[in-house]
């Protein structure tokens, strides 16, 4: 007595599932695009892709729900009943082959589909006439590579694709060979519609796998490789993808979209990129040029001092006369250079003019007076040469040649002179 | 007259029968069990750490819908949800279905072909014992950092760069030490089957399900070498200073695939011919007939395992490959679909004109046919290269592949579990709870999985742990969502059922199906060494020769007694 029962419950769940399955499918078949095929409709390879698919799909309801049929009227037919014997059957070999050929032709016909399919699928056409003029006319454009498949014209639109963990990086190669100079952008690729446009799709660290899927299948981005696709649009618009190869933990945010524009607007586009990065460059040449000119004023500023010691230090002083201040060297004689380590000359010696009564070196209101200003410059850049009395040779720095600038031991020069000539 | 007529004795009965006089019983203790040699007991540890891997395989699965099943949800982060579903694949394929397999093999292939044991007792409990290690390695890793680089850890992101953390050892560990267990199960396997046949058994008498298990031990011995080598290659890249995978070096990632697919795929047909092999017993045990045309399913399993060999690049479609290998192996693909589909309507042939009784093992079998017929179905789909790049790394594949192996192997492991728990314990299972858990089983699989197809469609790729509320995606994950905890809750009326029936199930008897193959010969459980005697072979199924014997001789044994008796 449970037996129908059953049946009839099972009946009943069926029925639901059906209005289930219907309830589901009524809605606007174009809410529901993905729910039995590919999404298509960006571009002809996608849309030959999702033909080819809906082909198979047809076949594979009639296998599904043949097969399917058949096994469940077999069990519902032959379930065990009161006095039912089941026919001892071990095989038939003609069946058997019967089977094995119908399931082989099946497949033959998906493959002849395939390869009717393909051509439409792997080849890009040409571009549209409504299309970006890819001639030589706009031409900053360079064809693509050899080894890929090119529309029949040679034509198309190249674009670099570069995955990266976790953004794509889009370059629009033209006749720059610094790739640096080239348009590129991140994530969004920009792209003109009725255009063909060939892909490289290479990675800089791990696998990725390009995908938008309205415009055809995913390629991976292996690193160390290239992989090539293409797609030709001809409704402006945005079309939405991610990358579909594990790349780490934010795969699920590498996200990608294709924003297609009129060819007009797309050479707008991308000519303000070309302008941008144009300006970039030339304020970055200008900066450049300046800090060029400053470092070259500097650097004959230096060679001049150069030469001037090279010539003799009497020389120096003579060619740089404007540069000597007497007023600085009063600084220079009262506090020294401490940055350099030049000591004061004041700690040491005792010059009225300055306000110093160092007891260490000689008192130079007497010691110099009337000196000229060579030997003023010498005992100061070589203390050794000529020891007043009294005093022992070493206890004054020898190192103010190298401590205080050729221009400041002028201006030292300067100043004590000027004490003396008072 | 009467005096001198000589009654038939029983002795003078031909009937083989068992007859244990003198076996040692086994020890009960826990070391008897830890140091056991005997292929059942071996088998049951197997299953029973098998079982416990697919809790927790499970569990893992339960977490991921649970992140799924809200558009943007937070749940997760995405570490935990990458260790997750790495955690997810490798749990099931390496410690869930391919133990499992080994576990049912183990105590099922000596009884079916009349041996006392394995061919190699000790090799086969160190088997065991380096799958146990392998997981627990595996699962050591949940106290430092799990790997989270998918079951198919592809280089360079399962390089020491990308992927520093001890994670992706465990993996190489979970590899290597199941691997060597697979390996030499096989090799165990193989040379049982070639060696320890009863007397009479032939090539052509040998039950369905040992021609898997001997098909399934030549693909692992084909394939596993080829997967510990590219881990071993991955070993020296993360540690030895190699750059095998690495394009910055000259070494090549695409490598990697090839090497791991050579194993990958054939793992597919490990994983799912022994289930054909479980269903190529159930179904005739269950509609009185015959298998219909046994040598075709044989060599079936036989060609699958060929040219499963030569498919493995179709998981590489949308790598950069000459359309030559694209063509070469969107066909040898093609033609795997052949003898699959000759295996189902030689099991639907099986069922015509029988008498179907709707058993639970009989259950999952007829839930197994339907489920993997679209897991087939939708593999054409996936075989096709161009259709390919639509779907490859999409939901539509974790579909297909669910599809196929939990239609392919689960569906008929389960069905096993009921139809060969008591032979295992002596104990029926509950045929209500049984029932239940089927249903509910089947119906929790189709929610979870059928409207996957449609994500995948609309544009969700997979192992990711978040998505956007676009194409309908957050509808489709939410049924997913649902329909995985039905799927858990039916296993878990399973799980019930067998610790209930343990005790207090009914008690089984040596044969209660009345089925065709030795393992019914013995008693339920089986002595330590299987059979006293053992019968003389003469068909593919001998138990129904020896029940008609039995008939036959009883009859004769009434007809020549009731003279005597009037």
């Amino acid at each position: 007595m449970r037996v129908p029962v059953r049946s009839h419950r099972a009946r009943r769940a069926a029925a639901l599932g059906l209005l289930t399955t219907g309830a589901v499918l009524l809605p606007a078949a174009d809410a529901f695009a993905g729910l039995f095929a590919p999404e298509g409709g960006g571009s002809p390879n996608a849309n030959s892709i999702r033909e080819l698919y809906l082909f198979i799909f047809g076949l594979g309801c009639i296998v599904f729900f043949g097969v399917g049929g058949l096994f469940l009227y077999t069990i519902r037919r032959y379930r065990a009943r009161k006095g039912a014997v089941a026919a001892q059957i071990h095989g038939n070999t003609r069946l058997e082959i019967a089977w094995t050929l119908g399931a082989a032709a099946l497949l033959v016909l998906i493959a002849v589909a395939t390869f009717i399919k393909l051509p439409s699928i792997e080849n890009p056409p040409n571009s549209g006439p409504g299309g970006l003029p890819l001639s030589a006319a706009t031409g900053s454009w360079v064809p693509a590579s050899s080894a890929q498949n090119l529309p029949p014209n040679g034509k198309s639109l190249q674009i670099d694709v570069n995955g990266q963990q976790y953004v794509w990086r889009y370059t629009y190669p033209d006749a720059d060979k610094n790739n640096l100079n080239n348009v590129f952008s991140y994530q969004e690729m920009v792209v003109p519609t009725n255009t063909t446009v060939t892909l490289s799709i290479r990675s800089q660290d791990v696998a990725h796998s390009w995908w938008i899927p309205q415009l055809g299948g995913k390629f991976d981005a292996i690193p160390g490789y290239t992989n090539y696709t293409w797609f030709k649009i001809s409704k402006p618009g945005l079309y939405k993808g991610q990358c579909a190869e594990l790349c780490g933990r934010n795969h699920a945010n590498m996200t990608a979209q294709v924003r297609a524009v009129t060819p007009a607007q797309f050479v707008a586009w991308y000519q303000r990129q070309k302008t941008n990065i144009a300006t970039a460059d030339k304020l970055a040449a200008a900066e450049r040029t300046a800090l060029t000119a400053a470092q070259a004023k500097l650097a004959a500023k230096a060679n001049a001092l150069n030469a001037a010691q090279n010539a003799g230090t009497t020389g120096a002083i003579k060619s740089a006369p404007a540069a000597a201040s007497a007023a600085a060297g009063k600084a220079l004689f009262v506090t020294g250079n401490p940055s350099t380590g030049a000591l004061a000359c004041g700690a040491c010696h005792t010059l009225k003019a300055a306000g110093t009564a160092g007891q260490t070196g000689p008192n130079l209101d007497t010691g110099l007076a009337g000196k000229a200003p060579a030997f003023i410059l010498t005992s100061i850049v070589n203390p050794g040469k000529d020891i007043t009395k009294g005093y022992q040779n070493g206890i004054m720095p020898a190192n103010y040649a190298k401590t205080l600038t050729k221009q400041q031991l002028a201006s030292l020069v300067a100043y004590i002179v000027s004490v003396h000539g008072k | 007259m009467t005096t001198t007529q000589i009654a038939p004795s029983p002795s003078v009965t031909a009937v083989p029968e068992i007859v244990a006089h003198d076996v040692r019983r086994e020890g009960t203790g826990w070391i008897s069990w830890l140091t056991t040699t005997d292929h059942k007991r071996i088998g049951i540890m197997y299953m029973v750490a098998s079982w416990i891997f697919l809790i927790i395989g499970g569990v893992e699965a339960l977490l991921i819908r649970l992140q799924l099943g809200q558009a943007d949800n937070d749940f997760i982060t995405p570490q935990s949800y990458n260790a997750l579903f790495t955690m997810h694949g490798l749990t099931m394929v390496f410690l869930f279905l391919m133990p499992m397999i080994a576990g049912v093999g183990n105590y099922l292939i000596p009884l079916m072909i009349g041996a006392r044991d394995m061919a190699f007792p000790r090799l086969n409990a160190l088997s065991l014992w380096l799958f146990i290690a392998g997981g627990l390695v595996f699962y050591g890793s949940l106290l430092y950092s799990p790997p989270e680089c998918g079951w198919t850890c592809y280089a360079p992101l399962s390089e020491a760069t990308y992927s520093p953390t001890g994670g992706v050892d465990a993996f190489i560990f979970l590899v290597h030490l199941t691997g060597i267990a697979s390996f030499l199960g096989a090799m165990n396997f193989f040379v049982t089957i070639a060696n320890m046949r009863a007397p009479g058994m032939g090539w052509g008498r040998l039950p369905l399900f040992v021609w898997t298990m001997l098909t399934q031990a030549i693909l692992l011995i084909i394939s596993i070498p080829v997967v510990a080598a590219a881990v071993t290659l991955l070993l020296t890249d993360r540690h030895f200073g190699t750059h095998f995978y690495d394009p910055t070096n000259g070494g090549s990632p695409l490598l990697w695939q090839h090497l791991f697919w050579f194993f990958g795929h054939p793992e597919v047909y490990i994983l799912v011919l022994p289930g054909f092999g479980i269903i190529s017993e159930i179904l005739p045990v269950f509609s009185r007939k015959p298998i219909f045309g046994y040598k075709a399913i044989a060599a079936a399993t036989l060609g699958i395992a060929f040219i499963g060999s030569l498919v493995w690049a179709h998981h590489m479609f949308t790598t950069p490959l000459p359309y030559a290998v694209l063509v070469f192996f969107s066909l040898m693909t093609f033609l795997v679909a052949i003898p699959t589909g000759v295996k189902i309507f030689n099991w639907i042939a099986t069922l015509w004109r029988g008498t179907i009784e709707f058993r639970v093992p009989m259950l999952f079998a007829c839930g197994f046919l339907g489920t993997f017929l679209l897991g087939g179905v939708t593999g054409i789909f996936l075989a096709t290269f161009p259709v390919d790049w639509q779907l490859q790394d999409t939901y539509f594949v974790v579909a297909h592949f669910h599809y196929t192996i939990i239609g392919g192997a689960v569906f008929p492991i389960l069905g096993g579990l009921y139809y060969w728990f008591p032979k295992f314990s002596g104990r029926m299972l509950s045929e209500r709870m049984g029932k239940w858990s089927f249903w509910i089983i089947l119906v929790g699989f189709w929610t979870t999985f059928l409207v996957q197809h449609a994500a995948g469609l609309s544009g969700m790729p997979r192992r990711i742990y978040e998505y956007a509320d676009v194409n309908h995606l957050q509808l489709y994950n939410e049924i997913s969502t649902v329909g995985s905890f039905i799927l858990a809750f039916g296993i878990l009326l399973t799980v019930v059922n067998v610790l209930r029936s343990l005790k207090h199930g009914a008690v089984a008897g040596p044969d209660p199906w009345k089925a065709n193959t030795l393992e019914w010969f013995t008693t339920s459980p089986p002595p330590a060494n299987n059979f006293d005697t053992v019968p003389r072979v003469r068909s593919v199924e001998p138990m129904k020769d020896i029940r008609r014997q039995v008939e036959r001789q009883s009859r004769e044994l009434a007809a020549a007694g009731a003279p005597a008796g009037s």
